[in-house]
C-alpha cells in the first residue's frame, strides 16, 4: 500500500485517504454481514435472541414478526405465537432465527415441542422451494418422542417454516449434517414435508 | 420363494453406491421401474398363499426404547406385552400363522420390520405402540394408517399402482434388480392406503368399545415403519404412556389383555367384511 501511494504521488492525498476509507468501510461491512451468518448457525439457540435485543439498542434494526407453533396444555393442537426477530440480510438468516425462537420456548405459557438442547446448525432455502433445516443431534438424542410428540416436533418446524417464509413449500431435514431415517421411531423424515395446519388450533 | 429371500440385507442396499443414486433419481426411476415390472409381469391374480400369516410389530425395542412414563415403564416393554398377548389370541382363535418382528427386547431397524412382513407374505401388518405427548394431558387411544403427503408425480405413480396392486407381491420377479426391488418396497403401502384405512376405522372401533379411553379416532400420518409394508397395515396407539394415569394402565395387564382383545376383534371383523 505505501509503495503504491508513493508511485501515485500526483494524485492529492485527500482522494487517497477517501479511497482508503471507502475501502475499509466496504471491508467491515463485508465482515459484518459474513460473521453475523456465521456466529448465529454455530452458537443457535441461546445466543440469537440476546444478541437481537444489544443490536436493537444500538442502532435502529429492521425487525419482522414471524408466526412460531407451540402446544399448549389442555388440546392436541399446535397453538400459533407471534415473535419479532431481526430482518435480513436474508430469508434462510431469519428462518433459522425463527426456529431458535421456536426452540427457545413460548412466552406465553404454551411449550415448544422440541428438545430445548437442540441447535439450528443451518437453513437452506432452494429456488425449487425446498428448504433443507439441519438441526444439531439433540434433537434426537435423549429425547424420547412418542408418535404424538414426534409429529408435534416436525410439523412445528414445518409449519412454521412454510407460514413465514413465501418461497418455501416444503422442507426436508437433516440431523448433524446428515439424512436421519426418524427422530424417535415414528415420523419419516427421508420425505420432504408439505406443511399440515389441519393440527393448527384456530 | 418370496420375493425378499435371497439374502435381503436392507443396511448392505441402503450404503450401495446405486442407491445412493437412486435416492436422488427415485421418483423418477421408480415411476420407470414400476412400469418396466408390471408390464413384464404376467397377470398373476388368482395365487392364494397357502397359510395366511398376519406380522405384529412391537414398537421399538433394546436401545430405543420409545416414550417413556413418569413411573419409569417403557413404550418398548408395554408394546412387547400387548404383542405377545395378541399373538396367543390370534393363533387361538384364527387360521392364522403369527409373526413377530422381535420377540424379545432387541433393536430391530425399522426397515426390516417392513422386511418381516414382505417376507413372510404378509396378509395384514398391526405395528404396537403406546403414545408420548409433551402435554401430560393428551390421552386416549387412535390408530394411524399411513398418510401419502404425495407430490404430483408421486401421486400419477400411486394411481397407476391402485389399478395394478392386486397381487403386487407376485408381480415382483425373484430376479429383480435388489435397487429396483427396494425403490418398490419404499412406496409398497401406497397400493393398500384403502385398505388399511377400513382396518384402521375396524381396530380403533374395538379400542373404544373396549379399553374406557378417549376415541382419538383414526388417523394418517407418514409412518416410516408403515411406508414399506405390501399389505393392509396400521399402527395402535394403545394409550398414553406419557399420561400418569394412563400410564398405570398400560402396565397393568388387565388393560393389556383389553388391548390384544380389542385389536383381536377388529381384525375378525376385518376379515369378516373382507371374505
Ligand atoms: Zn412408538
Amino acid at each position: 500500500m505505501a509503495a503504491k501511494k508513493r508511485k501515485k504521488g500526483g494524485i492529492s492525498r485527500s482522494a487517497l485517504v477517501l479511497t482508503f476509507l471507502i475501502l475499509a468501510l466496504a471491508v467491515l461491512v463485508i465482515i459484518f454481514f459474513n460473521g453475523q451468518g456465521g456466529e448465529k448457525v454455530k452458537r443457535g439457540a441461546e445466543a440469537v435472541a440476546p444478541k437481537a435485543r444489544t443490536e436493537a439498542k444500538a442502532k435502529p434494526v429492521e425487525t419482522r414478526a414471524v408466526t412460531l407453533f407451540f402446544v399448549a396444555d389442555d388440546d392436541d393442537l399446535l397453538h400459533k405465537e407471534t415473535r419479532t426477530i431481526p430482518a435480513g440480510p436474508n430469508e434462510a438468516d431469519e428462518a433459522e432465527r425463527a426456529l431458535a425462537e421456536l426452540i427457545r420456548g413460548s412466552e406465553e405459557g404454551l411449550s415448544s415441542p422440541l428438545p430445548a438442547r437442540t441447535r439450528v446448525r443451518q437453513v437452506f432455502i432452494a429456488k425449487d422451494g425446498v428448504a433443507t433445516v439441519d438441526l444439531s443431534r439433540d434433537v434426537a438424542e435423549n429425547f424420547a418422542y412418542g408418535s404424538t410428540s414426534e409429529l408435534a416436533a416436525v410439523y412445528a418446524v414445518v409449519n412454521t417454516l412454510v407460514y413465514n417464509f413465501k418461497p418455501v413449500k416444503k422442507v426436508v431435514f437433516l440431523v448433524e449434517g446428515a439424512e436421519r431415517e426418524t427422530l424417535g421411531g415414528h415420523v419419516d423424515l427421508t420425505r420432504a414435508f408439505f406443511p399440515d395446519y389441519s393440527l393448527v388450533a384456530r | 420363494m418370496n420375493a425378499f429371500g435371497r439374502g435381503f440385507d436392507s443396511r448392505r442396499l441402503h450404503h450401495h453406491p446405486t442407491m445412493r443414486f437412486f435416492r436422488i433419481v427415485r421418483p423418477a426411476a421408480a415411476a420407470l421401474a414400476a412400469v418396466l415390472l408390471f408390464a413384464a409381469a404376467p397377470p398373476a391374480r388368482a395365487q392364494e398363499p397357502a397359510l395366511r400369516t398376519v406380522v405384529i410389530d412391537p414398537g421399538h425395542g433394546g436401545l430405543e426404547s420409545g416414550a417413556k412414563g413418569r413411573f419409569g415403564n417403557l413404550e418398548k416393554d408395554i408394546t412387547l406385552a400387548v404383542s405377545l398377548k395378541l399373538k396367543a389370541l390370534i393363533e387361538k382363535g384364527m387360521d392364522f400363522e403369527v409373526v413377530l418382528t422381535r420377540d424379545r427386547d432387541v433393536d430391530v431397524s425399522i426397515e426390516n420390520r417392513s422386511a418381516i412382513a414382505n417376507n413372510h407374505k404378509a396378509s395384514l401388518f398391526i405395528s404396537v405402540h403406546a403414545n408420548g405427548a409433551v402435554q401430560k394431558k393428551a390421552a386416549g387411544s387412535e390408530t394411524f394408517f399411513l398418510s401419502l403427503n404425495a407430490t404430483d408425480e408421486e401421486t400419477r405413480r400411486l394411481a397407476y399402482l391402485e389399478n395394478n396392486s392386486s397381487d403386487l407381491q407376485s408381480r415382483i420377479d425373484p430376479s429383480t434388480d435388489d435397487d429396483l426391488m427396494m425403490i418398490l418396497w419404499d412406496m409398497a403401502q401406497n397400493a393398500y392406503i384403502k385398505e388399511s384405512s377400513r382396518l384402521a376405522e375396524l381396530v380403533q372401533g374395538e379400542l373404544d368399545a373396549m379399553l374406557g379411553t378417549r376415541n382419538r379416532g383414526i388417523k394418517q400420518a407418514p409412518f416410516k415403519v408403515l411406508t414399506g409394508v405390501a399389505c393392509p397395515a396400521v399402527l395402535v396407539e394403545t394409550a398414553f404412556i406419557s399420561n400418569p394415569d394412563e400410564e398405570q394402565k398400560l402396565a397393568s395387564d388387565d388393560f393389556q389383555n383389553k388391548v390384544a382383545e380389542a385389536v383381536y376383534r377388529g381384525l375378525a371383523r376385518y376379515l369378516r367384511k373382507g371374505e
